[in-house]
């Protein structure tokens, strides 16, 4: 891994001193990070306050006793919510219920304006429709904008097969969404004249 | 064969350099001027990355910050009630040394008295006796 100045390293020290504001501030940077990769990973909102929640509450254990250098406090706060999803998911395959999971809409009418919201929701149904570790490829290099190589590392794999899955992975997902892509919006309206 | 490799990159990480390997940004760049394809190819992936854009940002709740903030290490705060209580605290512990210093002293000063005393009286009790055997 690339040597580089941890930027949450003495925002760490600080709280784990128990200053306050640099909770806070702690809070504010890094919450929505760990929310989203969660509720990406998981796509269930409740399930991935839990999580996030944990994840946060292990930092501050972390805290007092961080040590820089090993790794950066950003990759290791991922490690922890990563682990702590994958524990989730385990258990969903292993207490089957009567709920299916959710899958990508694939029935949406081509001539129906879309606003961006269902757009969105599209987007996010793919993206659970994706296998794990596709989804979690994606996840880390796309949305959490994790370089590939602390993606690669977190997911315990080479630089060669992160790209595999997320090639993959987009690919899926460029078929799952094809008929919002432009150019299929294009050619509905051509076809539509 | 190099626009081979700058689609097998766009696959991966899209249609944003800033998203790709560092060590490869350089390399889709020159291609990218030389040859119009390469635009293209880049075009196309960034088409998919808005389409991701599209998934909704996730904020958290403010009951949610606010239960993880009420987790946050503390500092053992001395404020002005601490503060006071050290200095109560220290208080009692200098009376009590200074308290079991006089007693000490004053154990010693007593013992040496009485045991003067207890001197005195015996050898004036010694005194008798021998007058007695000598008179």
């Amino acid at each position: 891994m690339v040597a580089s100045v941890d930027p949450d390293e003495d925002l760490v020290r600080r709280v784990g001193q128990g200053d306050p504001a640099a909770a806070q501030a702690l809070v504010a940077r890094k919450l929505p990070r760990v929310l989203a990769l969660a509720r990406r990973m998981l796509g269930d909102p409740a399930e991935a306050e839990d999580v996030a929640q944990e994840a946060m509450l292990r930092a501050w254990r972390q805290a007092p006793r961080w040590s820089p250098g090993a790794a950066r406090f950003d990759t290791w706060l991922h490690r922890v919510a990563l682990n702590l999803c994958y524990d989730r998911l385990r258990r969903r395959r292993e207490i089957p219920t009567d709920t299916p999971p959710d899958r990508a809409d694939e029935g949406a009418a081509p001539d129906r304006g879309l606003l961006a919201a269902d757009t969105g929701r599209r987007v996010d149904a793919a993206l659970r429709a994706l296998p794990d570790r596709q989804r979690e490829a994606i996840v880390l290099c796309h949305y959490q904008e994790l370089t590939n190589i602390e993606a690669a590392a977190l997911m315990s794999v080479s630089v060669e097969a992160l790209e595999s899955l997320l090639s993959r992975g987009r690919r899926a997902m460029r078929q799952t969404l094809a008929d919002l892509s432009p150019q299929s919006e294009g050619r509905r309206q051509g076809e539509g004249r | 064969m190099k626009i081979d490799r700058l689609e097998a990159l766009a696959q991966a990480y899209g249609g944003d350099l800033r998203r790709w390997p560092a060590d490869q940004r350089a390399f889709a760049e020159s291609l990218i001027a030389a040859d119009p394809a390469a635009r293209a190819v880049l075009d196309d992936a960034a088409a998919l990355d808005a389409l991701l854009d599209a998934s909704p940002a996730v904020v958290p709740t403010a009951n949610l910050a606010a239960r993880v903030l009420a987790a946050a290490p503390v500092r053992k705060a001395r404020g002005h009630l601490g503060r006071l209580a050290w200095f109560l605290g220290a208080g009692w512990a200098a009376a009590a040394c200074a308290g079991m210093v006089a007693g000490v002293g004053l154990t010693i000063h007593l013992t040496a008295d009485e045991r003067a005393d207890a001197v005195l009286y015996q050898s004036s009790l010694t005194g008798v006796d021998d007058a007695e055997v000598l008179g």
